[in-house]
């Protein structure tokens, strides 16, 4: 099961109990129906356990097409996940993961 | 390789498209891995914050000495001092940032590196630098008020003054007293029903506070559009006049080049068309006579003043300032939504979340949004200045509206001559402040707050009324009666 820091940022974090800091545990891999085991967990499974989990209110403001809501800049491991491949990067022990909201403009 | 089928056979989906061109590297350094994408390119941290600071000066510098983009080898020498337009937002943020370390605090890693330690680019540019916020919490019942949090994080900051206002000063005779040194007024009021905006005294009797005629100002505007823009058209021009007040001859905002593109194209559906150009940069004179533009050019004295607007992070998008902000530990105190149900109307908002949208797939398409309207240049001259946005008027635009719009005139509109009219707002307008005052939608603008009710002659902003009597001649427009018209052209009239 891995851990992994997950940090808020930008007003998300009045989403999540007003709480920028949270360290969880995830499943090793996605459950998937039937017999055979999921892919390896990964950040698009992340957003959506977030969703189900830890997220207070207005799941609008976060998730859109079961990817975050555009406007929401997303660091893995101090990284651009657009480098990490996105959604599909891959979660690792000890990962740090943080969700920064640009919609508060000028 | 087929084409396949996609819906029955998932394989024969294209594979995603990279967000990034060829290869992970920084593209600028092209050794250490890249931490961000901006626009397709790489860059690592390192080469992030000074490609950031870069973008940042080069929107700034060459329009800091009165003579823009003139020879500037030596030194920047502006001609007043600064103000920084702060909302708490994260553009602003990031700009305070910027400006705190470029110009006030002299950080050596946002210098240049050639020159050298004695060269004129490292001596401090403004003398007084002040940042200005405008709380507008008092509209919308229960909403925060923001500016002691504001206050604090402004404090954190070494040599920079802070300026709190709230929008309802946009209608109080002293803050206009305060801040230019002459008595202020609010007798001028106007009545919105008519589309000739026709102006008349407002009665002393009505000693409103200044909040009251806000509210009521706002609450009489036909659409939800109306009300946010003509909230941002009255942000706008207290900072203009704080500018002023300041000494300041140059203030910045901080529209990113996300939210620049935003005001770009809701603007032009609002009809600023022709005001795309201020929209990007624009200087104030507030001392000139409105004139056509020709003979103003010609009239350009030294002494003038003038207050520049410019938009540093016009080349910085969203994203970058979320990640120079994430990286550089700032606290964003962020934009307290509106608590309003007519925001999902308004025009500003269905574009910001349509531009925001294609940014996340087509992340140049903001770039080229921008860019395309600096190309873009209006046709016409100008034919005055807005006495409500201080913004160019187009010639001759009023009477191409009356040449296009179809009107019925209902028995209503039968002429009283007993009652005065006085004179007309609309001519003294722009096209969008006149749209925005006047054009009605199916829909309704939701009320802000159910206490406060519409009036038929509201108060106009404290500006205005100034504007007005220092006219030396105003015209007055007033429908003649059948009988007076009959009196009047007596002496010409042929016998039956």
């Amino acid at each position: 099961m891995p851990s992994v820091k997950v940090e808020f940022s930008g007003g998300l974090e009045l989403l999540f109990s007003n709480q920028r800091k949270h360290d969880i545990s995830l499943p090793e891999r996605v459950p998937a129906d039937g017999h055979e085991s999921g892919r390896p967990v990964d950040i698009a499974y992340l957003i959506l356990w977030l969703r189900d989990n830890l997220l207070q209110e207005r799941a609008e403001l976060f998730v859109e097409n079961d990817s975050v809501r555009p406007g929401i800049l997303v660091l893995v491991n101090d990284t651009d996940w657009e480098l990490e491949g996105e959604g599909e990067c891959v979660l690792k022990e000890r990962d740090e993961i943080v969700f920064i909201s640009t919609l508060h403009g000028g | 390789m087929s084409c396949g089928n996609p819906t029955v056979e998932t394989d024969a989906l294209m594979p995603r498209k990279k967000k990034y061109d060829k290869t992970n590297e920084c593209v600028r350094c092209k050794t250490s891995l890249g931490n961000i994408v901006i626009r397709h390119a790489v860059y690592c941290k390192e080469c992030f914050f000074p490609l950031v600071t870069f973008k940042f000066r080069r929107a700034l510098e060459p329009f800091v000495n009165a003579k823009p983009d003139g020879p500037r080898r030596t030194a920047l020498k502006p001609k007043g001092n600064l103000l920084v337009g702060f909302s708490g937002g994260l553009g602003s943020t990031v700009l305070l940032d910027l400006v705190y370390r470029c110009y006030v605090s002299m950080d050596k890693s946002t210098m240049p590196a050639e020159g050298g330690k004695q060269h004129p680019r490292h001596e401090r540019v403004w003398k007084k630098v002040s940042v200005c916020y405008v709380e507008v919490c008092d509209i919308f019942p229960g909403m925060k008020d923001r500016t002691p949090e504001v206050a604090q994080l402004v404090a954190q900051h070494d040599g920079l003054e802070f300026i709190p206002l709230r929008i309802q000063d946009a209608f109080d005779s002293s803050w206009w007293a305060r801040a230019h040194s002459s008595p202020g007024r609010i007798d001028l009021g106007v009545d919105l029903t008519n589309e000739e905006l026709f102006l008349n005294s407002v009665p002393s009797s009505t000693s409103s506070t200044p909040l009251e005629s806000l509210r009521t100002f706002l609450a009489s505007l036909p659409t939800a559009t109306a009300m946010s823009s003509t909230i941002n058209s009255l942000i706008r021009l207290l900072l203009l006049h704080t500018a002023l007040d300041t000494g300041s001859s140059h203030l910045v905002l901080g529209s990113s080049l996300t939210s620049l593109a935003v005001s770009l194209i809701s603007g032009v559906s609002q009809g600023r068309g022709f005001n795309v150009k201020e929209e990007m940069q624009e200087e104030w004179f507030p001392d000139r006579a409105p004139e056509p533009s020709s003979q103003r050019e010609k009239r350009t004295g030294k002494g003038e003043r003038s207050v520049r607007v410019i938009r540093p992070l016009r080349d910085v998008g969203r994203k970058e300032c979320a990640a120079w902000a994430w990286w550089s530990g700032l606290r964003v105190l962020g934009r307290e939504t509106w608590p309003w149900p007519g925001l999902k109307q308004d025009i500003g908002t269905l574009t910001k979340n349509f531009i925001f949208g294609l940014e996340k797939d087509y992340p140049s398409t903001v770039s080229t949004i921008v860019r395309t309207c600096t190309k873009v240049a209006p046709k016409g001259e100008a034919s005055g200045i807005c006495v409500l946005c201080a913004r160019p008027i187009q010639a001759g635009i009023q009477e191409w509206k009356s040449r296009i719009s179809i009107r019925s005139r209902s028995p209503g509109d039968a002429i009283d001559e007993k009652t005065p009219v006085g004179p007309s707002l609309a001519s003294h307008l722009c096209y969008a402040c006149h749209t925005t005052l006047t054009s009605t939608s199916s829909r309704p603008a939701p009320p802000f707050d159910a206490t406060v009710t519409k009036s038929s002659l509201v108060a106009l902003p404290v500006w205005v009324p100034p504007q007005f009597s220092e006219k030396e001649e105003l015209f007055r427009t007033q429908k003649m009666g059948q009988e007076k018209m009959r009196n009047v052209v007596q002496d010409f009239l042929l016998d039956e």
